[in-house]
């Protein structure tokens, strides 16, 4: 039995019921069931890949075990984000966000899972639709002219990569004549040395263009500072982190397909140049545009950038041991990033409301104060986030640097000032965050149960990357083997 | 006489000129012409192309086309116009001449990229796709000279037809494209039409200068 399918349509089916139907927290209840049995399916879904249109390759049960985990934690720190009350929504609009929240979760899965170009260009055309309406929920003017331009730009990216999804079935049709094959990846995997290759580089350029403003590369990543910073948190921050993984995969895959016909001799272009340039270019701009944001929310976005960029770099580097360190990267990254914003979200609570706008470092500034547990977990999301050891990104980062320095040598030097540059003006928050003088009237206040799950996530990212278990190792290797 | 080529070259031409006028339109309600012209003659190019390939399945995409792209849409977004009373020119961020040589310019690019790469490719698909991508490049670069969200939405839905027309063009391929493509139109539309709404409350204009706001407060 194919258990990537009701992975993938539980979510999508449940949502127009739970759109329909419920109070808020029935909406919220029925948003974590849904969660656990996706994440069920996810981890069932290893031992029984399936076949066919939707299937589970290596690559798609890594992330969509992670995807599923990151799902139900999100779903259960909703909980308290719906019951505190802070985001002022109307009846309507709560059962809109718990349906748009389960079509962002099934849609992730669907791009994971499919083995179709086109249907992978669905789905992230479906999520990016979700998200927007989510982004425009609370309907506020800053809050609609963010979803206005994640609109256009996501219409834009998403018409671009349309295009790429057909000249590649446009290459692929003499080698593999008309129909499905020619648009699944793994026949076009199979003959790959015979495709168009010029064709194909046109068609990458597309596709990179495409995916990659939803991956948010620069040039193209105006719209996700300013939709990580309005809507109800869990939805546009927590599970969009989710969709980048999606679009970076998308990338990644392509450019196996590029690289693999340029060295059979099929005429593409080496893809390597294109990414390690976008790549650079996302790493350098939030390096300098991370010191002068004053939203945390904002500032996390840049720093999501970041990461994007650094994920691309490495797979525009190339051989198995850089793709390795850009996957790790990604694993990490959703992990520590999810953390981070659920310790916002919590500690944004404890001040008094979790709605867009009371992000401010400002205003969350000396957390200790407020609850000792929160400013720590807070405190070490963000010292993670630098890259720095005992961070988990530590280890992908290192594994990046050293790869690049093989193979690439110049390109290691503005890596290597970019990822410093990052560093010091994410650890300079460190300090004010956690330690600095509250605002007057702070009290201090318990957290609730729900902040162990941030401890949880910070554990597995340690763990993954330093004490990796043997099965995630070998699937792993096995896939950065493949896609080198 | 064989009239699969002039046809569908023709029919392709005139999707291509309704795409490039749109640029030297400075009234919304032409615009929208424009546009259903457009997609009246691409539900026309989809149903020849289903007639010469024998495909049952790019009647379907003509007919989606027809019925929401030429029909609804336009309905839709005349009333929109109607009801913010809206008929006024439009601001443009450049002058037309100048827009419209750079629109030049963009069908240049897009020949010169395209024919040299789809040399193995059989010759209606090479041309069909030349025109499919100056469609493409067009509806951003009217994306891109606008203000007004209307005359944005457009565009994109310029850029939309263009890639339906390439869909069209594709010897043999599977339907997913296509149904997706309408199905993406008609899902923009919504969240288009709940955003145009909200925006009109909170901006009273639908002119997008206000969305530098986010700039000015400081990020």
């Amino acid at each position: 039995m194919n258990l990537c399918l009701p992975a993938v349509f539980l979510p999508l089916l449940a949502a127009p019921a739970i759109g329909a139907f419920g109070t808020r927290a029935q909406g919220a209840i029925a948003n974590v069931v849904m969660n656990v049995i996706v994440f069920g399916l996810t981890i069932g879904v290893c031992f029984e890949p399936g076949s066919g249109l939707i299937h589970a390759d290596d690559l798609g049960m890594i992330f969509g075990v992670l995807t599923g985990f990151v799902g139900l934690t999100t779903a259960l720190s909703n909980i308290s984000f719906v019951w505190s009350g802070n985001e002022v929504l109307s009846l309507r609009r709560w059962r809109v966000y718990h349906a748009m929240c389960q079509v962002v979760l099934g849609s992730t899965l669907l791009g994971l899972y499919a083995d179709n170009i086109g249907l992978l260009w669905v789905a992230v055309e479906g999520a990016t639709i979700a998200a927007t309406l989510g982004v425009s929920l609370p309907r506020t003017a800053s809050a609609l002219e963010a979803a206005w331009k994640y609109f256009i730009l996501g219409g834009v990216g998403i018409a671009l990569a349309l295009f790429g999804t057909m000249l590649v079935y446009l290459a692929a049709q003499p080698a593999l004549g008309p129909g499905l094959p020619a648009m699944s990846f793994l026949a076009l995997t199979q003959h790959v040395t015979k495709l168009d290759g010029s064709l194909l580089t046109l068609a990458f350029v597309f596709l990179l263009f495409g995916y990659g403003t939803k991956a948010a590369l620069v040039p193209l990543h105006g719209w996700l500072p300013d939709a990580y910073a309005e809507g109800p948190l869990p939805l546009t921050t927590a599970l969009s982190t989710l969709m980048l993984n999606v679009a970076l995969i998308a990338i990644l895959r392509f450019r196996h397909l590029m690289q693999a016909n340029f060295e059979g001799g099929g005429g593409a272009l080496q893809p390597g140049a294109f990414l390690l340039t976008l790549g650079l270019a996302s790493l350098l701009l939030t390096a300098f545009s991370l010191s002068r944001r004053r939203d945390a929310r904002r500032f996390f976005g840049f720093s999501s950038i970041e990461h994007s960029g650094i994920a691309v770099f490495a797979f525009g580097v190339g051989g198995a041991a850089a793709i390795f360190g850009g996957l790790l990267h990604m694993l990490v990254h959703t992990l520590l990033k999810s953390a981070l914003f659920q310790a916002l979200m919590r500690g944004a609570a404890l001040r008094g409301s979790a709605a867009p706008g009371n992000y401010g470092f400002s205003h969350l500034r000396g957390m200790i104060h407020s609850n000792k547990y929160i400013g720590w977990l807070l405190g070490g999301c963000v010292f993670a986030l630098t890259g720095l050891p005992p961070s988990g990104l530590f280890a992908s980062e290192f594994i990046i640097v050293s790869q690049t320095i093989q193979r690439d040598p110049y390109v290691s030097l503005p890596l290597g000032l970019g990822l410093v540059l990052c560093a010091v003006a994410i650890i300079r928050n460190v300090g004010p965050l956690v330690f600095g003088h509250a605002p007057p009237h702070t009290k201090h206040q318990k957290s609730g149960i729900g902040a162990n799950l941030i401890s949880l996530h910070l554990v597995l990212a340690f763990g993954i990357a330093f004490t990796m278990p043997w099965f995630l190792l070998h699937l792993l290797s096995t896939v950065a083997g493949a896609l080198q | 006489m064989n009239l699969v080529y002039p046809l569908a070259h023709l029919m392709g031409g005139v999707i291509l000129l309704c795409a490039f006028s749109m640029l030297s339109q400075r009234r919304l309600s032409a615009m929208i012409t424009l546009y259903q012209v457009q997609a009246l003659t691409l539900s026309a190019a989809a149903f020849w192309q289903g007639f010469a390939q024998g495909a049952g399945d790019l009647y379907l995409t003509g007919l989606i086309t027809l019925v929401i792209k030429a029909i609804l849409l336009p309905i839709g977004m005349r009333q929109i116009v109607q009801r913010f009373s809206m008929i006024r020119a439009v601001e443009t961020t450049m002058p037309i001449g100048l827009s419209m040589i750079l629109g030049v310019g963009l069908i240049g690019i897009a020949v010169l990229v395209v024919l040299p790469t789809t040399v193995s490719a059989v010759s209606l698909t090479r041309e069909d796709l030349a025109i499919s991508l100056s469609v493409v490049l067009l509806g951003l670069l009217v994306m891109t000279v606008r203000r007004h969200a209307i005359a944005q939405v457009i565009g994109f839905l310029s850029t939309e037809n263009g890639l339906v027309l390439a869909a069209t063009g594709m010897p043999g391929m599977p339907f997913v494209a296509e149904l997706s493509v309408a199905l993406l139109v008609l899902l923009a539309f919504l969240v288009v039409g709940v955003f145009l709404f909200r925006i009109r409350e909170h901006f009273d204009t639908l002119d997008l200068v206000g969305i530098e706001e986010i700039e000015r407060r400081g990020r």
